[in-house]
């Protein structure tokens, strides 16, 4: 199947990859996998608690050139959102940006759902505000 | 959706009468073999449905020994060198009917494609899945060890033990899988009505899920040492 430009330009320098700490309480972790096609997606962010603006982005995907890409291409429309911003990114932005043809439709859902999963690691670490915790 | 349900539920009613003899229906009697008419003796065109082909509860346990002696007598039944000085029609049948036959044996023998085939016959889709089939442990170990593969690929050969143990664990947990599997086939095969069935068997295109995940990656990890000649 032949790839758009755009897919294979992220395939083959892709943003972002990476990791972040996933024990830092700015980061979420999402980790997502598809099993039909044994994709395995890891997308983190890295949130200014303050403004609740996503500062950093990173992922590591194992699967085709098209959920590489969506993941890739994920973490650069994150940089710059917040987090209500984030949230509401959407597969079909991904599908559209990145021509994918119908069978290839699920990677960006499955960007989707790391996105999400992120997101949700992230406030479920509850990100109050770091008290003073000087002894 | 419910229209698959019935198709995949209910005996095969479509030729009633005998092609040949016009008598009806030619498909009454069991044993050997619904596919020939209960008057003459012709061959009629084959059902598609391998369990009513064999003649066989729609059961996800199935008895190997009778399903094998039944694939024998029909192989011998049906054989196209048997027909070879028949009406075009019943020749055409036996080639149709051989192929069944052979398709539904390889199925039906087997418990993972028997199951995927009434999952699909039943209207499931077994295809395409989403993410919250693979449940989060799995999620995390399945990463480390993707990331231990890369590195395998990459010439580092000092993962390949960390490799070996993960592979290890998916097998026994394949194991766990199938004996999983098992009891499920049990209580589908036992459960009373259409809708206690068709939980059984939502449940049962989850495991398989997990199954097929999983085997992949033993597979996996097996072209990789092999590529290394690890």
């Amino acid at each position: 199947m032949a790839y758009s430009d755009k897919v294979l330009d992220h395939y083959n320098n892709p943003r972002n990859v990476g990791s972040l700490d996933k024990k830092d309480p700015a980061v979420g972790t999402g980790l997502v996998g598809a099993p039909e096609c044994g994709d395995v997606m890891k997308l983190q962010i890295k949130v200014n608690p303050e403004t609740g603006v996503i500062e950093d982005a990173k992922f590591k995907t194992f699967g085709c050139g098209s959920a590489i890409a969506s993941s890739s291409l994920a973490t650069e429309m994150l940089k710059g959102k917040t987090v209500e911003e984030a949230m509401a990114i959407k597969n079909t932005e991904l599908v559209n940006e990145l021509s994918l043809p119908p069978v290839k439709i699920h990677c960006s859902v499955l960007a989707e759902d790391a996105i999400k999963a992120a997101i949700q690691d992230y406030k479920a670490k509850a990100p109050a505000p770091a008290p003073a915790a000087t002894a | 959706m419910s229209e698959l349900r019935i198709l995949g539920e209910q005996a095969p009613a479509e030729h009633p009468h005998c092609w040949r003899c016009g008598n009806g229906p030619a498909h009454e009697h069991a044993e050997p073999v619904s596919l020939f008419c209960q008057f003459c003796n012709t061959l009629q065109p084959p059902v598609a449905d391998y369990f009513s082909f064999f003649d066989l509860p729609r059961h996800l346990s199935l008895d190997l020994a009778e399903l094998q002696r039944k694939f024998y007598a029909l192989s011998r039944l049906l054989h196209p060198d048997r027909y070879t000085r028949a009406a075009e029609r019943e020749r055409r049948y036996s080639l149709e009917a051989t192929a069944i036959l052979n398709d539904g044996y390889r199925v039906l023998r087997d418990p993972v494609e028997r199951a995927e085939y009434v999952l699909r016959e039943a209207g499931f889709d077994i295809g395409e899945q989403r993410t919250r089939d693979v449940p989060p442990e799995l999620l995390e170990e399945v990463f480390e060890f993707n990331m231990a593969l890369d590195e395998l690929k990459s010439g580092d050969e000092t993962v390949v033990p960390q490799l070996m143990e993960s592979r290890a664990s998916f097998v026994s947990l394949l194991a766990e899988i199938d004996r999983e599997l098992d009891a499920h086939f049990a209580e589908h095969d036992g459960a009373a009505g259409r809708e206690a069935r068709r939980a059984v068997l939502e449940r049962i295109r989850k495991i398989l899920n997990r199954r097929r995940y999983i085997r992949n990656l033993v597979a996996e990890v097996d072209r990789q040492l092999t590529a290394q000649g690890a």
